[in-house]
């Protein structure tokens, strides 16, 4: 029930003294740092040669956009995980959402036993996987030498495909439970009666899913997606643990890229660029979906 | 009744049979899929368990042993007394427990503002949001060199402080949202009876949104618990936190000292365990809105 | 009167005891053996098992001079970076560090210089019994020695007796290649012996065993770009010519990466991401017939508790390459332990003594012994110690092998910016080993983030320090040669 619409009697300068902590900390923890580390984008401060630095204006820009080609395999990187860990994430979820929407017994305890993974950190989630994986006595190639599945070691990290298969499913582990709860919140708040008048009127389970979960549940879906999406690019903590940017540089993201950059080549400037780069490229990507998804908002409220 | 209920209802009692063998296989392969869910998302968990109580012979042998004969927690006691484990251990705790605390005590009084008053009117809850979408790896710079300069790396305090504010814009969020939940009446009595509007926000609403409140904080010691970017760059030997801890493991391949490593796995997703079980029923509401993300 | 005697007699009593437990009378029995009581130190190393190398000493350090050691680990990959970064601010939390011998130039000016301490503090580090190699490349900066050595890190050859010497691997061998199965001397036989021994069980045994060991990981500063330059070299490479222009990217480097491309399939599944133990454990296990890597796998073969090749293990020089009739060998040197103090250390004195502690012949061996530190031998001392020697079999020859391959060695390139050339050269070599570029693609990409790192250092700082080093290594007999490629057999 909200309070809509009546403001309470105030003294004048309480709302801001009460917002005053967090703005303060906000502006001296987040806006100075941003604002400093575009100074720094357009300097050439590189810690490994030493203090002092110069103003270079867009150098770092145009070398990132046009002179560095791991930079843009970090993009196409991340874009390639991106894409499928989405797409499993969504159906995954979905599929279970509806499997827990059903009348089971002992709904809570499976939904809070399946909500762990998003709980605990990408890194955990990764050292755990990546001692799975291992070669000679992780726990996958065991099971698959049991199974006969396998026939020799299998090493998942060999080739950049595999590796990103890797990083792909680690990740799919890791948020499905969350796409399945946001599903199924959605799923709940659909009102029975529209599949009862259905059911009367003859459709099938199959007829009424597509013509009145999906359409109803598209919004819901779209925020999920665009939050997952958000997160996925900025994907560190699992890399960091699970390949290391590895093979080669098959599996270095965005922020891996620039964390190495900054944190291995100590190139501060040209990695806050790249940093101002990803912050580009995440609002261009929220624009992106949201004119994608706001046609369908429409038509589903309608 | 009408023609049409009376032949639903005889179509109905012809396909009843029919109907409950569709119902039982429906049902047993939602339980069938459930079950392979489980397996697939807690299997790992288990998996990881029982390494870490393994001893050497069970380990680094085919065919696999799955649950070791005689468990032991040897790996558990060289976590701690060789590696420090229970230094880290603690150290996560001491970090998160204070950013959890400070995240509630600056974004409620914030939270509050807005639901009031609409301070900032959608433009500050707008700027939150956005603050959301920020790229750790954007701040990590900048806050690096700024510590440097004043001696905060390596410290629990600066690391407190990245992680209390880098938690309030969601944690405003939530509370807002709970505080819209019930009406200002309630503190408007108190105020009338001659209670500074702060002591009414103390003594009359926090009583009534604590569980709210608790459940953001949870969630706000699971996020800081788990944040790893800032730990990694700010964290010292003395302030190391778990996160960190699991990332010594990763060189030299992780079968030789796959104990600890697995150990420490072990007690770093703990407190996600505890938190589930007991935030059952607000899971779906704060994890759905990613609270447990930094 | 009373009054007055009873406090100077108070006063004597305590002025007698404030003597006798400050002054010069005080019982010295305690802290004349614990000099140091109550002091901590802190190292800072790039992994856990060199906490380990350094536990080992823990006990008997704090019982001689009452200093405690604490160790902080930072991960192989973060290390050089975070390491650096605090040093270059003027800073450092650490007192006792370890650092890899090709980061001198960038590291040495924050260490501390051991002579006025030697003569301070009467230290000794029995200089006489640290091998040349060492003391030339990996001690001095500016003329002073800032460190001691840890870890000797020189690779060799090791190979299972049983796969080469069964005779019915030998007439395999020989009826396929046309010569004698034998330890590898050569590049060519190495890739010729690891394709024979690849999927098959060549120990007798029906499993599917490989064909040899490799580490080919881009962390820390290298591991594909060790492995790599044992050939590169061998063919005739050198890091830059006299104008700095990079020559990874010659014939010799091309012909040694697309053979290293080529026999992939030759290698555990794995090996991408292994870095030094896992290969040694393959070695050990009976997995892999031979290996090139550093000395410290002898002790995890000659190690009964978890070696199956025990007294079955041959030992020798890294393969080279035939070139007019001889054959040229090149080892690795890389990257080198070495332990320091830093220069902005409040602990400067005791941290010395640690050093010297460590360092001495009688710890030090204790540490290059044990084959759970992989710390190598460095000392002249540890190769011929009667107890080495002695510690399982086959270990005299392992030794004497390690001293046969010194006068070979090649270090890394040891300008400022080691680190940042290394590591951009080991992830083109990996990337051109997972496939994602070809080899000379991926040496021309290296070439270019070599000359980008020069430009950054200053060209003609690098020049300059890169002429003295190059002049070393000549005199070592390590030079260019362009023509080396083609003919190398």
């Amino acid at each position: 029930m909200q309070v809509s619409g009546m403001t309470v009697k105030r003294k004048h300068w309480e709302p801001l003294a009460f917002a005053s902590p967090s703005l303060v900390l906000i502006g001296l923890v987040i806006v100075f740092p941003l604002a400093y580390a575009f100074y720094l984008s357009l300097q050439n401060f590189d810690l490994s040669i030493g203090p002092d630095y110069e103003y270079v204006g867009l150098q770092n820009y145009t070398e990132a956009l046009f002179r560095d080609s791991r930079f843009w395999a970090s993009v196409w990187n991340t874009a390639v995980i991106i894409a499928p860990a989405l797409v499993a994430e969504l159906l995954l979820g979905l599929g279970l959402a509806l499997l827990l929407n059903r009348k089971i017994r002992g709904r809570p305890i499976i939904t809070a036993l399946l909500a762990i993974p998003p709980m605990v950190s990408p890194v955990m989630a990764a050292m755990a996987w990546r001692m799975m994986f291992g070669v000679k006595y992780g726990a996958i190639n065991n099971m698959g030498l049991q199974l006969g599945l396998i026939d020799v070691y299998f090493d998942w990290f060999s080739t950049p495909f595999r590796s990103i298969l890797a990083v792909v499913l680690v990740d799919v582990w890791h948020n499905t439970p969350f796409m399945m709860l946001v599903l199924l919140a959605g799923l709940q708040s659909i009102p029975q009666d529209l599949y009862e008048a259905a059911r009367a009127d003859g459709a099938s389970a199959w007829k009424s899913f597509w013509f009145i979960t999906l359409p109803l549940l598209k919004f819901t879906a779209a925020v999920a997606v665009m939050i997952r999406m958000i997160d996925l690019t900025k994907l560190f903590g699992l890399i960091f643990v699970l390949t290391f940017g590895g093979p080669g540089g098959a599996t270095e993201t965005l922020a891996f890229n620039t964390y190495l950059v900054g944190f291995n080549d100590f190139r501060m400037s040209y990695a806050s660029a790249l940093s101002y780069l990803i912050i580009l490229i995440v609002l261009a990507l929220t624009l992106v979906f949201l004119r994608l998804s706001r046609p369908r908002d429409a038509r589903a409220a309608a | 009744m009408s023609v049409a209920v009376r032949e639903t209802a005889l179509v109905g009692a012809r396909r009843t049979t029919w109907y409950r063998a569709q119902r039982w296989l429906a049902s047993g392969l939602t339980y069938l899929g459930l079950a392979a869910a489980l397996v697939f998302f807690l299997g790992p968990f288990f998996w990881i368990l029982t390494t870490s109580l393994k001893g050497n012979e069970d380990y680094f042998t085919f065919p696999p042993v799955w649950i070791p004969e005689h468990p032991s927690l040897a790996h558990y006691g060289r976590l701690f007394s060789k590696a420090s484990g229970l230094r880290y251990f603690g150290n996560s705790l001491l970090v998160s427990t204070l950013s959890m605390f400070a995240a509630l005590a600056v974004s409620l009084p914030t939270a509050y503002s807005i639901a009031r008053w609409r301070f900032g009117g959608g433009f500050l809850s707008g700027v939150l949001l956005v603050l959301r979408m920020l790229p750790a790896i954007a701040l990590i710079i900048p806050v690096y060199i700024m510590y440097k300069t004043i001696g905060l790396t390596n410290s629990y305090l600066g690391l407190i402080i990245i992680y209390t504010v880098v938690y309030v814009p969601f944690a405003v969020w939530l509370l807002v949202g709970f505080l819209r939940d019930f009406p200002a009446e309630i503190e408007e009595a108190a105020l009338i009876d001659g209670c500074s509007r702060l002591k009414a926000l103390i003594r009359v609403v926090v009583p009534i949104i604590a569980p709210g409140m608790a459940v953001v904080a949870l969630f706000a010691f699971i996020a800081t618990w788990n944040e790893f970017l800032f730990a990694v760059v700010l964290t010292g030997i003395e302030t190391k936190t778990m996160m960190v801890l699991v990332t010594s493991y990763t060189s030299g391949g992780t079968d030789m000292f796959y104990g600890e490593a697995s150990a420490s796995v072990v007690l770093g997703v703990l407190p996600a365990f505890v938190v589930a079980f007991l935030l059952q029923r607000y899971l779906v509401k704060g994890l759905a809105l990613g609270g447990t993300k930094g | 009167m009373k009054r007055f005697w009873a406090v100077a007699v108070g006063a004597a009593v305590l002025f007698g005891l404030a003597v006798m437990t400050h002054g010069p009378l005080a019982p010295r029995g305690a802290s004349a053996a614990r000099p140091y009581e109550g002091t901590t130190v802190r190292a800072v190393v790039n992994a856990e098992y060199v906490k380990y190398s350094l536990s080992l000493v823990e006990q008997d350090l704090y019982d001689k001079l009452g200093i405690k050691l604490e160790t902080e680990v930072i991960p192989i990959d973060a290390f050089v970076a975070k390491t650096l970064l605090e040093f270059n601010s003027g800073k450092s939390p650490w007192d006792l560090i370890m650092f890899g011998g090709s980061n001198m130039p960038d590291y040495g000016r924050h260490f501390e210089p051991l002579e006025n301490w030697i003569s301070k503090l009467r230290l000794d580090f029995a200089m006489e019994d640290i091998p040349e190699v060492y003391k030339k490349l990996f001690l001095k900066h500016n003329g002073k020695i800032v460190a001691m050595p840890y870890d000797g890190d020189v690779h060799m050859l090791f190979w299972n007796k049983v796969a080469f010497e069964r005779p019915e691997n030998k007439k395999k061998f020989k009826a396929k290649y046309g010569y004698e199965l034998a330890p590898p001397q050569t590049w060519k036989q190495w890739d010729d012996q690891s394709e024979f021994f690849q999927g098959w069980g060549w120990d007798g045994s029906d499993k599917k065993l490989f064909g040899a060991g490799a580490s080919y990981k881009p962390s820390g500063g290298g591991y594909s770009y060790y492995w790599w330059r044992q050939r590169f070299f061998a063919y005739g490479g050198q890091y830059f010519d006299a104008e700095m222009k990079p020559l990874v990217n010659t014939p010799a480097g091309i012909r040694a990466l697309e053979e290293m491309v080529r026999t992939m399939p030759n290698y555990p599944p794995g090996v991408m991401l292994f870095e030094s133990e896992e290969p040694k454990t393959m070695l050990v296990k009976g997995d892999v017939p031979m290996l090139y890597s550093w000395t410290s796998t002898g002790k995890r073969v000659g190690n009964a508790a978890e070696s199956v090749i025990v007294g079955k293990a041959g030992f020798g020089i890294v393969p080279g390459a035939e070139i007019d009739g001889k054959i040229v060998h090149r080892p690795a040197l890389t990257p080198g332990r070495g332990m320091a103090v830093s220069i902005y250390s409040q602990k400067k004195e005791a941290t010395m003594k640690v050093l010297e502690f460590i360092s001495n012949p009688e710890q030090s061996l204790k540490i290059v012994m044990d084959p759970k530190t992989i710390m190598d031998p460095w000392r002249i001392s540890h190769f011929r110690s009667q107890k080495f020697q002695q510690a399982f079999p086959g270990a005299s020859e392992y030794l004497a092998a390690i001293e046969k391959t010194f006068p070979h060695v090649v270090p890394d390139p040891i300008i400022p910016g080691a680190n940042d050339y290394q590591r951009k050269l080991s992830f083109e070599i990996t990337e051109a080993l997972a496939k994602r570029k070809q080899p000379k693609e991926a040496l021309d990409a290296a070439a270019a983030e070599w000359d980008k790192i020069t430009d950054r250092r200053g060209r003609d700082k690098q020049k300059a320090q890169w002429g003295e080093k190059m002049g070393e290594m000549k005199q070592l007999g390590i030079e260019y040669h362009a023509d080396w490629a083609a003919k190398a057999k």
